[in-house]
């Protein structure tokens, strides 16, 4: 039997002050650097024009840029994407996205016209267009963050049903936590937040929250066995009680978004990106937000001496609560 | 339950899966504008998105740019109907058009080679009317005041300081011809400087404009086009035209020796006939006035026209689509019937066929913008499927080699459950006809990573059982009991994201919420119910099962 850290009895907790000394300059970097200069949003959220361009030969990419201003449109973003046949042009400045209020598509056509006029009609090929108003794209970014904020609601109440309010708010607190992170990592990256990398982020929200459940599962159980020991100890029991799970499904996803950052291709890298920093995060945070937050609570708003009105609800529900296996036997 | 009837459901589901995504020949009854018709096609029964098939997406809304509309969804409702009998004709395997919230209308192009022409149709107004040319020379008798107007105001608007002046009034006039600065940057400065000397002198507004060869028709110069068009928007001269008649320009170019003009018409407001008693158009070409569109109106429409055209015997009559003449006004030699034609001035026979094709379905009651568009070349879609299946199979093959490695036999177990969930997460998509989408074959292959969570869970949980002394079938037992609550936590958590995924994204994010959903319900399925039928089978008829257990 092949085993990794089987039996382990790590302190893991005692080292929160440091963790989260760590996860707090790291979202400082980040926000600080949100500060200075704004993320990098697609044209989903801010509207304009994407362009995936594919030439017969290398361009000159200077050229292209100057055939592009003489058109009058400026500010174009021309990148490299993939082979050095194989361009983005990007059109996302205020007076750009203004005129397409008009009509999404007019400075694609443009873009189309000027280029093929210049290099030829057979020389470049447009493999793919993207063109989004300023109000799509607000409608865009008010559906994430709608998103974002339902599925912490919703997490929330399920959890409060499952376990109780304590872990609940703990484990919505630890996926905060990560969504605070992925954007600091974005920005940090300098990756383009797009509806793509939201749905990763949504991802990652899950993927934390799966982690967080599987230990709070664990540590569940760990009190309904009456052991004589702190919270903290069964905090720190359970966690290393989960850890070959963990380490060994971190693995297997980690493969998987391995895969895509490699052969899924351009478009699918940034998605592919916040995965990977998911991974880790959610791990984390499922160790040292989640963890260290529930013990706070639990300080706060003590079960034991149940005077006051949450825990005093939730208690006796807790300590009556079997889980579904449980009780089907 | 009884092992057999495990094995039966089991297999149950495979012959089922395999059958959902076999591929087909399938007779559809699908609903096209509101009538069944019936449609074949042959395909593994998985509905690929825009962005892997290729294709165009078109979001559009009501373009209130030239006046509100006061109700929008009516408008719309019937926008709709119009825009989803053009794209019927004009041939697209499994379109959709649909309304998306109160104002907007969503039409998805499946496979189209020629995104701009598309667009053309579905946006085209298409509003055809047939207007008298004026011949009273209204424009004429305006022409002083017109000027006068046009001297006071830029007058007006240049005292403050002659040199500011002069800056301001070349600057906005090079925004003018800011289409093409940079190539004729020389001539435009020549023009800006001689126009600004000139502007705000006498015959600001005449000296642009010719009289053409019928009432009614005036020539500028090309370059001048846009100055034009921009005095003509102006409220002060807007105050001055003759009341009663409407400026139209022609849709193309003449050439007069060496020079480019076009011409603008001055017509009667009120046309004799609009396109609305159309009922058939086609393309044709004739040997002298090259392609044409030849229309043919009901009868009420050929009495009216008939009647009118009568009444007009001598006049030219413009043939306004969309407020643009099309080629030269003709003269009306007698009454006109049920039958008419619209010259396309050069464009070619493809321009004709679209043409004849909007009026025969209509003209859009509203002016539609296009508020989002998203287009996919066919051979880009057909790479990203490449990529994906590629990064699939390298995951599958990863994941294989750890969960082999690290558990042997219970490895092999959940390996063959990892089949059966790739089986089964395809044939939930084919089986509720979801759109696979580029992310949501990104989610495919990660949820490959995570679908083998469950069984780790469960493997890991056997694993402690056994270090606590209990018998294998026990400690299977109790592995599979104990994971279960953490299983279906985990699960229900993630499943409930995805849910808010697929009610506020868009399109390819939906799909990626689909196919998440999806694998959430196979993984449990796989891991739960197979994994554990799998032991099963192996304890009932291995003798050494009691007391050995690899994982």
């Amino acid at each position: 039997m092949l085993r990794i850290l089987h039996d382990t009895n790590y302190d893991f907790i005692r080292w929160w002050k440091v963790m989260a000394g760590i996860t707090i300059a790291f979202i400082l970097l980040g926000l600080g650097s949100l500060a200075i200069k704004a993320p990098n949003y697609s044209i989903e959220f801010t509207g304009g024009t994407l362009m995936e361009l594919e030439f017969a030969k290398p361009p000159d990419v200077a050229q292209v840029r100057s055939t592009l201003d003489q058109a009058g449109i400026r500010g174009a973003e021309i990148q490299q994407f993939g082979t050095n046949t194989e361009f983005t042009v990007r059109v996302q400045n205020a007076a750009a996205v203004a005129s397409q209020s008009k009509g999404a598509e007019n400075i694609a056509v443009t873009i189309e016209n000027v280029l093929k006029k210049k290099f030829g009609d057979g020389a470049v090929t447009v493999k793919r267009t993207e063109a989004v108003s300023a109000r799509v794209g607000d409608e865009f970014k008010r559906g994430a963050i709608i998103a974002i904020l339902l599925s912490f609601l919703i997490t929330l109440v399920y959890l409060s049903i499952r376990f109780e309010w304590r872990f609940a708010a703990a484990a919505v607190i630890a996926t905060s936590h990560d969504v605070f992170t992925t954007i600091a990592f974005l920005k940090l990256m300098h990756l383009e937040i797009s509806l793509t990398v939201v749905a990763g982020l949504l991802t990652v929200l899950g993927y934390s929250l799966n982690d967080t459940i599987i230990i709070f599962d664990r540590v569940r159980e760990n009190l309904r066995k009456g052991r004589k020991e702190s919270l903290y100890e069964t905090l720190n029991r359970s966690i290393n009680e989960t850890l070959p799970r963990s380490v060994l499904t971190h693995v297997t996803t980690f493969a998987s978004t391995l895969a895509l950052l490699l052969f899924a291709g351009e478009v699918i890298r940034p998605f592919a990106w916040v995965m990977a920093f998911g991974i880790v995060t959610g791990t984390f945070s499922s160790i040292y937000v989640a963890a260290p937050v529930l013990l706070w609570i639990e300080r706060k708003w003590p079960r034991k001496t149940g005077a006051r009105q949450a825990s005093s609800t939730a208690t006796p529900t807790s300590r009556t609560q079997r889980s579904p296996a449980t009780a089907t036997r | 339950m009884n092992l057999k009837w495990r094995i039966a459901i089991i297999l149950g589901l495979v012959a089922a899966s395999v059958w959902a995504l076999f591929p087909r020949t399938v007779v559809e009854r699908v609903k096209r504008n509101g009538e069944f018709v019936y449609d074949t096609v042959r395909r593994v029964p998985l509905k690929r998105g825009l962005d892997l098939q290729g294709g165009m997406y078109l979001a559009l809304d009501v373009d209130e740019s030239k006046g509100a509309v006061p109700d929008k969804s009516k408008a719309i409702d019937n926008a709709l109907k119009v825009v989803r009998n053009r794209i019927d004709e004009f041939g697209v395997s499994e379109p959709v058009v649909q309304k998306a919230g109160n104002d907007r209308i969503i039409v998805e192009l499946p496979g189209i080679d020629d995104p701009r022409r598309a667009q053309d149709v579905v946006q085209k107004s298409a509003f055809l009317e047939m207007q008298i040319t004026d011949k009273t020379q209204a424009l004429e008798k305006s022409l002083p005041r017109l000027d006068a107007v046009l001297k006071d105001t830029k007058v007006a608007a240049a005292t403050p300081s002659p040199t500011a002046a002069k800056d301001t009034s070349s600057a906005g006039l090079q925004s003018l011809f800011s289409a093409d600065t940079a190539k004729k940057a020389d001539s435009t400065k020549k023009d800006s400087t001689a126009a600004s000397g000139t502007v705000g002198g006498p015959g600001a507004f005449s000296k642009l404009v010719q009289q053409g060869q019928m009432p009614g028709e005036y020539y500028v110069a090309q370059t001048d086009v846009g100055l034009v068009t921009q005095y003509l928007s102006m409220p002060q001269v807007m105050a001055v035209l003759p009341p009663g008649k409407v400026i139209r320009w022609r849709s193309d170019t003449t050439t007069m020796g060496n020079r480019v003009y076009r011409a603008f018409y001055v017509l009667d407001a009120k046309p004799i006939i609009t396109g609305e008693y159309l009922t058939d158009a086609k393309p044709n070409t004739s040997p002298t006035e090259g392609n044409i569109v030849e229309f043919t109106m009901n009868n009420e429409g050929a009495r009216r026209f008939r009647a009118e055209t009568g009444r007009h015997i001598k006049d030219f009559m413009a043939i306004v689509l969309d407020q643009r003449v099309m080629g030269q006004p003709p003269v009306i030699q007698s009454a006109i019937g049920a039958h008419g034609q619209i010259t396309m001035g050069g464009k070619d026979l493809q321009a004709a066929q679209d043409l004849a094709l909007v009026l025969r379905a209509g003209s859009l009651p509203v002016p539609l913008k296009v508020a989002d568009v998203r287009q996919i070349g066919a051979s880009l879609g057909q790479d990203s499927i490449h990529k994906g299946i590629t990064a699939g199979i390298i995951a599958v093959a990863l994941v294989v080699l750890i969960m082999l490695g690290y558990y042997r036999f219970s490895g092999a177990l959940a390996v063959a459950a990892l089949g059966l969930y790739i089986l089964y997460t395809l044939a939930v998509l084919a089986g509720f006809s979801a759109v696979l989408t580029l992310p949501g074959l990104a989610g495919f292959v990660l949820s490959i990573g995570i679908a083998v969570d469950a069984n780790v869970l469960i493997f890991e949980r056997i694993r402690e059982e056994l270090a606590h002394g209990k018998t294998v079938r026990t400690a299977i037992d109790e592995g599979f009991r104990h994971a279960m609550s953490a299983i279906v936590d985990s699960n229900v958590s993630t499943a409930l994201t995805a849910a808010v995924l697929y009610q506020y994204g868009s399109g390819p994010v939906r799909g990626f919420a689909v196919t998440l959903l999806a694998g959430i319900a196979a993984s449990m399925v796989t891991a739960i119910f197979v994994v554990r039928t799998f032991y099963m089978i192996w304890l009932n008829r291995s003798r050494d099962a009691q007391t050995s257990l690899s994982i």
